[in-house]
């Protein structure tokens, strides 16, 4: 992390020292110290094209670094690139980026984020390298354990540690916005309005008379009568999207690849979906907490995409795999990138009988037994083919991957409400509607037995299309261009300041938005000196003026915030919510409106223990 | 995917329209007379550059994705650098400059204008007699590519658009000329500016052919340096990235020169025919 030392000028010193004789153990002692430099950081983000969002948070921290004398420098990677940085390779200084979770979550969240269980594992986990045991894991462990107002508490002390320790700067939690087209499909609602609940719930609208209403546009109409007799007439739900990795990847335990995961949690269906803040039985037809330790779940009638049963054994291949994904044959664990904190929950799953699955848990309340329920089902045909070593044309890698982990997953085999049917990499990927999926085959029989019994009204015969169609553009404006000339139905991928503006002007095109739970923040590598140093992380956090953000990043779509529970408020205790405040609670930014104040800024440093040279400039002694 | 049709179609009427026109006003009737009768002939004198071409094209074509994989991987990520060496330039440019005239004009130079520049050549040196020129051209062009793709391989780096210094004026003006330039070309794939590198190529040619086209001269210097200009101004390109442009040029310029001279001394005795024509 830090610059260069002349190597000139030390190796003329030296010789200088040797030649005056006497003075070679001084010289030993001088030189062979290394000499404090200026501190370098280099801040990794997604370009403005993927994330128009982060790159505004990465300058204006680069801004605000530079100015106390840091030299920061911004770098821009793909988003796989990112993420594979950040969270495989754990190779990185500071990273700007979003909470992995879409919807507001429960604060167990937290577990697999911050928890010091993790910081050997490759993966979303931990991914800071953070250990706090006496505080943060403590708490973390407690609020698994306790209900009701201990539970409260637990996890008001969690967030006052994270405040106060800050192994990752929370920024703002954006609102996601969308722009959206109501001529073909409606329904789109002002919460998630891009959660698979939210997608699954659409409606088509009743008049589909494409003729009349498409009057812009020749070449528009005929490519939409194109997809529709591809899809036997039926509707065609086309989404637009800047993110390409949907149409390359399907493998619903790929850290690198997935942002929240909507599109591989409608190809896999989990036992128990989380929509409008209430957990539905999906593939498990329901569960019971028959003791303090046990979960039995029972399983609705399912079919795999290619046909094959969902069985009960595939439900506990799923927990054992998750755990470790090499099933056992190799000599390390290899715990799967996503999804670690909810596995963790479940120590073993035991096979009842052909739908039953007994779930062993630790000492959980039922909100976390619950979570735990919410990973991807998956085919035990397929993925115990996929348990060796990932090798690259038979060579072996990395001893600590399994093919699981790396594999892209193509024709992935699920058991959800779409199907994969084909895609082009980095410009579209097409999904057709299940007929099998229990939401499908509930229109037609209602009764003595019922296939989607215990499944809201609003789901039942869902997804209303019959093809669902994502398109890859190359900028935020572009997508939102397309949604207005007609060629798409919905963004599904956050859309900047500069496109938000565009969305009013076709009569249309509307924009929703709603409440997320992917906070932007600032990720520190927890591993490197000096960021390894709690008051250190402070005094960067103060250099981020949120509410500043707020407005040049954001346009206004987003709300600031302290606390990485912010978009669950009742969880947020008074002294960390955000309310009316002009600033951070815990660590105001040094300056105004914007501007930093970079002698006050540079105290800080110094009341942590940091210096600075004639030139102003921080200095670290590095590794 | 319609857009890009559209912008296909008025891009081959816009610079069709062009080369008509530019063939009889700067090539004249005289030389194009002559082309009928000459144009196999030459043709088949410069058929191994035409090939060498269309070889590095190919690969280009081919090749590209895998190279980007290759830059992702084990490039050099020279973003901030360039950021941190040239700072808000180009931020500094667009709000000292930017009108929505002077937007529109460097946005349709950037498509037609380049696109009319670089095929225009290739018909007018196919009309001169001796085809020295027009295999320098196009071996100065493969040059162009064949060291621009070794360097995007080498180099990966986000324009400042994607860094949010500046907006991108072209994709904010003309979200149809998106389609095309995403197709086309490759976000991180930014030093050095092709664009640049292959104006500035035609440019210089049309500067050693100024007593042959004396009209064309002040035209493709005119042209080229709007492109060059475009690049920077509608948030496309670092001024790096046009200086790393120009001395790619440059050099493939210097190069084609080298090449095409060496090749004819040498060839003399292999191949009889293509020398006594150009003796």
């Amino acid at each position: 992390m830090n610059g260069h030392v002349s190597r000139r000028e030390a190796l003329a010193g030296i010789g200088l020292g040797v030649l005056s004789a006497g003075c070679l153990g001084r010289t030993r002692n001088i030189a062979g110290r290394n000499r404090p430099s200026q501190l370098t950081l280099q801040i990794d983000s997604a370009p403005a094209d993927r994330d128009p969002n982060a790159i505004r948070i990465a300058r204006h921290l680069a801004e605000n670094l530079n100015a106390v004398g840091v030299d920061a420098r911004i770098n821009t990677l793909s988003r796989t690139d990112l993420w594979r940085k950040v969270l495989i390779n754990q190779d990185f200084d500071v990273y700007v980026g979003q909470f992995l979770e879409s919807d507001p979550f429960d604060p167990d969240a937290m577990y697999a984020f911050s928890h010091s269980r993790f910081v050997a594992e490759a993966g979303r986990q931990n991914p800071f390298g953070f250990t706090d045991v006496n505080g943060v894991d403590e708490r973390l462990e407690r609020q698994r354990r306790v209900e009701g107002g201990d539970r409260r508490e637990a996890v008001a002390e969690l967030q006052r540690s994270l405040c106060e320790l800050q192994p990752f700067t929370v920024v703002a939690f954006p609102d996601p916005l969308t722009a959206v087209r109501e001529g073909r499909f409606e329904g789109w609602t002002n919460r998630q309005p891009l959660s698979p609940g939210a997608l699954l719930r659409l409606d088509r609208t009743e008049t589909t008379d494409d003729g009349g209403a498409e009057t812009a546009g020749n070449t528009t109409a005929e490519e939409e009568t194109a997809d529709e007799e591809t899809a036997d007439g039926d509707a065609v739900l086309r989404l637009v999207t800047t993110d390409d990795q949907i149409t390359e990847n399907w493998n619903p335990i790929a850290a690198e690849y997935r942002r929240d995961g909507t599109f591989t949690s409608l190809l896999y269906d989990q036992l128990a979906l989380v929509d409008r803040g209430e957990a539905i039985p999906w593939l498990a037809s329901g569960w019971e907490r028959v003791d303090e330790e046990t979960v039995v779940v029972d399983l609705r009638d399912a079919r795999w995409h290619d046909g094959e049963p969902v069985t009960a054994g595939d439900v506990a291949f799923t927990y054992e795999f998750l755990r470790d994904t090499s099933m056992g044959s190799l000599d390390t664990e290899v715990p799967t990138p996503r999804f670690r904190g909810r596995s963790s929950v479940v120590r073993s799953a035991t096979v009842v009988d052909d739908s039953g699955v007994e779930l062993a848990v630790d000492d959980v309340n039922d909100a976390v037994a619950v979570r735990a329920l919410q990973v991807p089902i998956l085919p035990e045909h397929v993925w115990s083919e996929r348990t060796d070593v990932a090798t690259i044309a038979g060579f072996e890698f990395d001893v600590e991957t399994t093919e699981a982990v790396v594999s892209n997953n193509e024709d992935p085999v699920g058991s959800g409400p779409i199907r994969f049917v084909e895609a082009t990499a980095e410009e579209s990927v097409v999904f057709d509607r299940n007929p099998d999926h229990f939401l499908a085959r509930a229109d037609s029989t209602r009764g003595e037995a019922d296939p989607a019994a215990g499944v809201p009204e609003r789901f039942r015969g869902k997804p209303a299309f019959e093809r669902l169609r994502i398109e890859v553009s190359p900028s935020d404006i572009a997508a939102v261009a397309a949604v207005g000339d007609g060629l798409a139905d919905a963004t599904v991928s956050n859309l900047g300041p500069d496109a938000v503006p565009r969305i009013g002007r076709d009569a249309d095109t509307r924009l929703v938005t709603g409440r997320s739970g992917g906070f932007y923040h600032v990720g520190y590598n927890a591993r490197r000196a000096p960021l390894s140093n709690p008051r250190f992380r402070a005094a960067i956090a103060s250099l981020i003026d949120k509410e500043a953000l707020i407005d040049e990043a954001f346009d206004g779509y987003a709300r600031p915030a302290a606390s990485p529970l912010a978009a669950s408020a009742e969880w947020v205790p008074t002294d960390l919510s955000w309310d009316d405040r002009e600033t951070d609670p815990v660590y105001p930014f040094v300056g105004k409106a914007g501007s930093i104040d970079a002698d006050e800024a540079k105290e800080r440093f110094r009341d942590a223990g940091y210096r600075f040279d004639e030139g102003g400039r921080l200095l670290s002694r590095g590794e | 995917m319609t857009w890009l049709v559209l912008i296909l179609g008025s891009l081959a009427l816009w610079v069709g329209g062009g080369l008509l026109v530019a063939a009889a006003v700067i090539i004249g009737p005289g030389r194009i007379r002559g082309l009928r009768n000459g144009v196999a002939s030459r043709l088949s004198e410069a058929r191994r550059e035409f090939a060498a071409l269309c070889a590095v094209l190919l690969a280009s074509a081919v090749g590209r994705s895998s190279l980007q994989t290759v830059s992702e991987l084990f490039g050099l990520r020279l973003t901030g650098l360039i950021y941190a060496v040239e700072g808000d330039f180009i931020e500094w440019l667009q709000q000292t400059y930017a009108t929505p005239e002077l937007t529109m004009y460097f946005s349709s130079v950037y498509v037609y204008g380049y696109a009319f520049l670089l095929s225009f050549p290739f018909l007018a040196y196919l009309a001169l007699p001796r085809t020295k020129t027009l295999r320098r051209l196009l071996v100065a062009y493969a040059l162009n590519y064949a060291i621009g793709l070794a360097i995007y391989t080498v180099v990966f780096a986000h324009g400042p658009r994607n860094l949010d210094v500046g907006t991108s004026l072209l994709f904010t003006y003309n979200p149809a000329f998106t389609a095309l330039t995403s197709e086309v070309n490759e976000a991180a794939n930014v030093f050095p500016s092709l664009h640049t590198s292959l104006s500035v190529t035609v440019a210089a040619f049309a500067v050693t052919t100024r007593d042959e086209y004396p009209l064309w001269t002040p035209v493709a210097l005119w042209i080229s340096t709007s492109v060059v200009i475009a690049t920077m101004y509608l948030g496309i390109h670092w001024l790096t990235d046009v200086i790393g442009g120009i001395a790619l040029a440059l050099g493939a310029v210097y190069l084609s020169c080298r090449i095409v001279d060496e090749k004819e001394a040498t060839d003399g005795e292999i191949d009889g025919d293509t020398a006594a024509v150009d003796a």
